[in-house]
């Protein structure tokens, strides 16, 4: 029974940023695999680009 | 109503990585929180396309181990530019200027937004300068020559790399948060401490850069490294045993840290609650020790570290052989002095630079130029500052992550909890709960800082600096206790009700 735990659930343990359960609707929302591809097309991009020029 | 209303159009509509549906399985959280750690580390390792890698200098210099990233590469920033959005946020929001109440669904999305701005302008601000001034970043002649374009051309092009990778940082940041375990900020400071002490430990001289403080012992003890010419118990040859090559020091300091940590961890207040109407339900409150985490730490270190940048490009603007900042054509060695190697050793600037290792301090041992009295200024300082800062930092904390008394209050009155022997009440608890908080809070947060000064005076392995490290063990701690919270969760589905998620 430890209650003492509850952090209410909105806080992330270390997090500099914080983020809450609202959301407002015309908020563009991204799915996270997009992101993840993303990162890695770019990083592959500029590693291509540097091996080109 | 003033810039909410104004503000609100642009802030509502700040992208957003998606919430999962539902509950995450563990398994999925830890996948998620890998990929995103194995991009990192990639990222990490994409020089900038059209950067002239011959001559570049890293402006974050040894401030690098907790602002994450790496010079040179796509994750240039690191996790600067959110560390600076979230110190001008924890001002603005701890003096209370912001009017968001974090409680209003409405406020939230405000909070949020702005949070996200913040860091794309400071995204810019760092950027920018990084880019066009100085030769922190400079551009590739051939690359130029080969698209046909100026060096400014290919400056624009090394801007638009990095401010790609700030933002990416930031998005990730928010996969993990909301689709892994932890947060990224702390996941990117744990792998770069962890590296670079993996690193201090191991490193083979062969690899090229320092070796690390086992092969390095292999060596002594192996006769193939000599300490001082073979006389141990004289003074250099007790020197280096304890500074260099030898890092006893460093070593004890790094296991001290670790020790610290983890035992401050578990030193905390326990308030008694009792359930309201269920007899024999009992449960603790703890406010622990280091109650605003080892976070605010990196606040006051980054705010240093700003101001170290802002000498660095100050002077970087002055005429080629001068060894202070020139502003407008006068020079100004009050405001700073720098060495051949870029670091100041004189001046306003100096002053303001932290203590990072023993050299910068062991005059007697010849490991500076400057005079006894500028480095007992300097620590002076530097110890104020960290000291004061953190208490300062830690509070501002507590009260914009709802840490404080009166939010804590709140979530004990409404889990149905009350402190026996008092009456049951939000006020009454409220009352109880400012008897610790502010306190320990406080204390806490001075603690913390006094520790990073000295572990940074007395150095540590692999050069991962006091907060770094401070930082890591704390934020492990904290990453095995959501582990932990987790497992329990997945294997008593009930206990997810319990938890609120």
């Amino acid at each position: 029974m430890s209650k003492g735990d509850n952090s209410g659930g909105l806080m992330s343990s270390a997090g500099l940023v914080r983020y809450f359960d609202a959301e407002d609707r015309n908020a563009i929302r991204f799915d996270p695999k997009t992101i993840v591809a993303f990162g890695l097309l770019f990083g592959i991009g500029v590693l291509v680009l540097n091996l080109v020029a | 109503m003033g810039w909410k209303e104004t503000a609100e159009p642009v802030l509502t509509r700040m992208p957003a990585v998606q919430r999962p549906e539902g509950h995450v399985p563990f398994r999925r959280k830890l996948g998620w929180t890998a990929g995103i750690l194995v991009l990192y580390f990639f990222l990490t390792n994409v020089t900038l396309f059209g950067l002239d890698v011959s001559t570049q200098s890293d402006l974050f210099g040894r401030f690098r181990s907790i602002l994450a990233g790496a010079q040179g590469s796509i994750l240039q920033l690191g996790i600067g530019p959110i560390v600076t959005a979230s110190i001008v946020l924890q001002l603005l929001g701890g003096a209370d200027l912001l009017g968001l109440d974090t409680n209003d669904p409405r406020d939230q999305i405000l909070y949020q937004g702005l949070q996200k701005f913040l860091v794309v302008v400071m995204i810019c601000l760092t950027g920018i300068p990084m880019v066009f001034a100085g030769s922190f970043l400079p551009p590739s002649q051939a690359v130029a020559s080969a698209l046909g374009i100026t060096a400014t051309g290919v400056q624009v092009l090394l801007f638009a790399q990095i401010f790609v990778g700030g933002v990416l940082i930031l998005f990730m940041d928010e996969i993990v948060s909301k689709w892994g375990v932890g947060s990224g900020v702390g996941l990117f400071i744990i792998a770069g401490v962890s590296q670079q002490l993996v690193g201090g430990l191991f490193a083979w001289p062969s690899l090229g850069g320092a070796a690390g403080f086992i092969p390095t012992w292999i060596g002594i003890l192996t006769g193939s490294q000599t300490l001082a010419d073979g006389q141990l118990l004289t003074g250099p040859g007790i020197q280096a045993l304890l500074f260099q090559p030898g890092q006893i020091l460093a070593l004890f300091t790094t296991v001290l840290i670790f020790g610290i940590v983890v035992y401050a961890e578990s030193v905390r207040v326990e308030i008694p609650l009792s359930h309201a109407r269920v007899k024999g339900a009992r449960g603790r409150f703890p406010v622990k020790l280091i109650y605003a985490s080892v976070l605010p730490m990196i606040l006051v270190r980054a705010l240093q570290a700003n101001i170290q940048f802002l000498g660095r490009i100050l002077f970087s603007q002055s005429p080629a052989g001068s060894s202070a900042i020139t502003l407008f054509g006068t020079s100004m060695p009050w405001l700073g002095q720098y060495g051949s190697d870029g670091q100041p050793v004189g001046g306003f600037f100096y002053y303001f630079a932290p203590i990072q290792a023993p050299q910068d301090w062991l005059w007697f041992l010849a490991g500076t130029a400057a005079e006894p009295w500028q480095i007992f200024i300097r620590v002076a300082i530097d110890l104020t500052f960290m000291v004061i800062g953190g208490a300062i930092f830690a509070i501002f904390w507590v009260e914009t992550t709802g840490m404080g008394p009166e939010a804590t209050a709140r979530q004990i009155q409404n889990s149905g909890m009350q402190i026996p022997g008092f009456r049951r009440n939000p006020q009454v608890i409220e009352k109880v709960m400012e008897r610790y908080i502010p306190q320990v809070t406080v204390i806490g947060g001075a603690l913390v800082g006094l520790l990073a000064v000295m572990a940074n005076m007395l150095g540590t392995i692999g050069q991962v600096s006091g907060t770094g490290l401070l930082l890591t063990v704390s934020i492990t701690y904290k990453l095995y206790e959501e582990i932990a919270e987790e497992q329990l969760m997945e294997m008593h589905p009930m206990m997810r009700n319990m938890f609120g998620r």
